[in-house]
């Protein structure tokens, strides 16, 4: 075969440019880290890999979600030890008054701090959490215990027992398809309408009773008291359970971070000892393509004629 | 008997010839980096030789030779390597564009990213998940208007740069045809100068490289095939004829080429890729594009109400009518809806009540800008009452009381977590009927375009080797070797010394006859 000047320079031409294409491929994959940088450059990884950061964009709002989700239910919590805090308080108090030792004048200051206790509780059962009344279900903008006030500034509780809190469940998505119901309503604390161990109806007939002096009716309080305060606890014990399980959603949904972004730098990023082995000898290449040509293209019988 | 001056004219025409030569070489080496050009070669022969001239034949012995002639000046050039290089340059020019197209196209899916659809869909999503833990506060609604303003801007970004590329290409298929139009052109007028000047006998040799080089030009735009007439060269593209003689087509333009690509004659090069480029990629994306904003705001989906949830007076789904206390729902409820507009709908927003003393149900969420159209990534917007008011988000599925005293329950977020889920939910292409998640649609779509750009790139590169490797072949036929023509340039030289030599030494021989014979005695 023949071989003319245009020949060698267009090869070497060619073949320079194949190997600055190689090392540009190389050098941009070691600039941006990643070995996919575009569609083209892994068809069936990119689906993978657009699949691994919606599944990140995800978690990272489950783990948004969990968060709030966690502290509501340690708000949860604390208020309803204040509130357990209060009922131990009532139910010293009952006993001591239910001893038949107390002069009347004693019920009395007794009953006043039951009536403080009360009002105390009507607080609790009002908390609120980023403006929003906790015990209240989906309701949760109403202030479920919003009672009339008396003369004395104490709040009226005598139509409290027949308020019905909103039943609605408060839900976070703390994960795919998991909404958790993170609320507990107010009747659940304070019992309903219809129960005998209504907050409200212990209060106030342990304050007739010993308003009255009538020990045996206060004595009679302390078997609802216990059944309330086994009901608060149980509540308190449901939410516990919940925080636990919200915990271990919180560092499932970590691990299945830690997991996505795995699976997404296999796909995405490069692997920097092989692009540096290649970039090493794709530069050895192209060196040794540039000396060759210059041998090729100087030497002519042009050069050697005189 | 030769004439007594009969070597001085044999010497003079080997001077001629070996000139000739030279200068050919001299040619050969000036264009030796011209494009298009062939070597030329001079074609030498002996001339006639004479007999001695008489009434009878001579008894000189044999036939006298009359030293050296050239008839011709020839390209040294192969046609089948010819039509070999314009089949395969075809193929790379259209490889070429699509594999261009393809690229910017990947530009403008902008994927894998943190700027892309996905991403900004990806937003908007979380948005509505954090609405669902406050659905009464105007901060969340307001990130919800704005991501999904942001969702909006970005589907009709990606649209307006779809429909750029396709008014690029079609502007480019225009350019392209006014080119093709000068190169035919060109072949005309070539093809009559040459068949004028070979009239005569000659070769016209640097106008025909010409011709072939354009023919050369013309196969990366359009396909061509050639036959040599006396007329010069015929050009066809598929069955439709470009040049015949010395009359070129005229009229090509954008047009003409669109309905030779429908016909199927025009088949390669860069128009086609420019054409399918456009009525292909471009298009098949636009309405991907189209189909996922539209199956976004209006494609099935099927959700599950949760028991007691209140649909919005007078609602209908499954042909049911939801109306008075039936609007309550005593069990969970899984219903077909109309893609997020139909969801948004279902639930309340926090608006003042209406007339009837209703909450005010949710308005469909994304609109086409032009009103009434259907909805395309080009015109998808928020519907105007949201952007304006956040509070017409709807955000919660519950109501209590009745009318005119029915209140909203501001804390209900069963839209909202229903609206965030809608990433897991499968829709229905409002185009084709499949049944996917909105993220699968568009992966699917970038996939699709990862695999085209790649398969073009592929195609571009086995083309781009395939002509170079033609053109190596037609460069060993016709390409000028340097090498050679110093040689060949000796070669000639040396025997133009040798003529010049023989001249003199026959000019010397004749100074002794003549000059120095017959001068006895003198």
């Amino acid at each position: 075969m023949r071989v003319t000047n245009n020949m060698l320079s267009s090869q070497l031409l060619l073949n320079l440019n194949r190997n600055s294409e190689r090392m540009n491929n190389t050098q941009n994959q070691m600039a941006t880290g990643r070995k996919l940088n575009k569609p083209s450059d892994d068809p069936v990884g990119i689906t993978y890999s657009l699949r691994y950061r919606s599944e990140l964009s995800s978690n990272e709002q489950y783990q948004r979600n969990v968060d709030s989700a966690v502290s509501w239910l340690d708000f949860n919590d604390t208020v309803m030890d204040q509130a357990g805090q209060i009922m131990q308080r009532v139910r010293e108090l009952t006993v001591q008054a239910s001893t038949g030792t107390n002069p009347q004048s004693a019920l009395d200051s007794i009953n006043k701090e039951i009536g403080q206790l009360k009002e105390q509780m009507i607080d609790v059962v009002n908390s609120q959490l980023n403006g929003k009344y906790i015990f209240n279900g989906q309701t949760y903008d109403k202030k479920p215990y919003d009672l009339p006030l008396n003369a004395d500034n104490t709040h009226d509780t005598s139509g409290a027992a027949s308020i019905a809190t909103d039943t609605g469940n408060v839900n976070f998505i703390v994960g795919e398809n998991v909404a958790l119901p993170i609320n507990v309503t107010g009747n659940e604390v304070v019992g309903t309408s219809t129960d005998a161990d209504n907050l409200f109806t212990i209060f106030n007939q342990l304050s007739a009773a010993l308003a009255s002096g009538d020990i045996k009716a206060s004595g009679d309080q302390l078997a609802n008291i216990d059944t309330r305060m086994d009901k608060m606890l149980k509540v308190r014990s449901e939410m516990g359970a919940k925080s636990n399980r919200v915990e271990l959603m919180q560092s499932r949904l970590s691990d299945l971070e830690v997991n996505l972004t795995d699976l997404q730098s296999k796909t995405e990023d490069a692997d920097y000892a092989e692009l540096l082995m290649n970039s090493k000898i794709q530069e050895n290449i192209y060196n040794a393509s540039l000396s060759a040509g210059a041998k090729i293209i100087s030497a002519s019988l042009v050069d050697f004629l005189r | 008997m030769p004439s007594t001056f009969h070597s001085i004219e044999t010497a003079k025409r080997s001077l001629f010839t070996q000139t000739a030569a030279l200068n050919t070489t001299g040619h050969n080496i000036a264009n030796a980096n011209t494009e298009g050009y062939t070597r030329q070669t001079v074609k030498m022969r002996a001339s006639i030789p004479m007999e001695a001239y008489g009434i009878n034949r001579s008894n000189v012995p044999g036939q006298l030779g009359t030293g050296v002639e050239f008839d011709a000046i020839e390209r040294i050039r192969e046609k089948f390597l010819d039509s070999q290089y314009r089949g395969e340059n075809t193929e790379l020019g259209s490889w070429t564009i699509r594999s261009n197209t393809l690229d910017k196209l990947q530009q403008i899916m902008n994927e894998p990213s943190d700027t892309g659809i996905r991403k900004v869909l990806d937003n908007f999503y979380k948005s509505w998940s954090d609405l669902s833990k406050d659905p009464e506060s105007v901060t969340a609604r307001t990130i919800v208007k704005e991501n999904a303003l942001a969702l909006t801007d970005a589907m009709n970004h990606m649209s307006k740069q779809l429909s750029n590329l396709s008014a690029d290409l079609t502007s480019n298929v225009e350019a392209k045809s006014s080119e093709l139009q000068s190169y035919v052109n060109s072949i005309a007028d070539l093809n009559q100068s040459i068949t004028k000047i070979e009239g005569l006998g000659d070769n016209a040799n640097d106008l025909r490289d010409q011709r072939d080089l354009i023919v050369d030009k013309i196969s990366k735009i359009v396909n061509v095939t050639v036959t040599d007439t006396d007329q010069g060269y015929n050009v066809n593209m598929g069955g439709q004829a470009l040049v015949t003689g010395f009359a070129p087509t005229t009229g090509i333009n954008g047009a003409f080429l669109q309905a030779a690509f429908a016909s199927n004659d025009l088949q390669g090069g860069e128009i086609h890729g420019m054409i399918i480029s456009r009525d292909q990629f471009v298009a098949d994306y636009t309405a991907q594009m189209d189909n996922l904003a539209n199956t976004l705001a209006n494609g099935d989906i099927s959700v599950t109400l949760p028991k007691g949830s209140v649909l919005p007076e007078g609602t209908v789904l499954n042909g049911v009518t939801y109306t008075g206390t039936n609007r309550t729902l005593q069990s969970d409820l899984t219903v077909t809806v109309k893609g997020l507009n139909g969801l948004h709908q279902l639930g309340y927003t926090q608006e003042d009540k209406d007339a009837n003393g209703n909450m005010v149900a949710g308005k469909p969420f994304f609109v086409a800008s032009n009103n009434g159209g259907a909805i395309t990534a080009g015109n998808i917007t928020l519907n105007t009452a949201i952007v304006d008011n956040p509070n017409a988000i709807a955000a919660s599925l519950r109501v209590t009381g009745t009318a005119p005293t029915e209140e909203l329950v501001k804390g209900n977020n069963t839209l909202a977590s229903l609206m965030s889920n809608l990433k897991l939910n499968n829709f229905t292409s409002v185009s084709t009927g499949n049944k996917a998640t909105i993220d699968s649609f568009f992966s699917s779509m970038v996939g699709q375009l990862g695999i085209e750009a790649q398969e073009a790139t592929r195609q571009t590169q086995n083309s781009t080797a395939l002509v170079s490797q033609v053109e190596t072949m037609r460069q060993s036929v016709s390409g000028v070797s340097l090498d050679e023509e110093m040689s060949n340039m000796i070669k000639f030289q040396h025997a133009y010394s040798a003529a010049a030599r023989f001249m003199t030494t026959f000019d010397q021989l004749l100074d002794k006859l003549i000059n120095s014979t017959g001068v006895v005695g003198r």
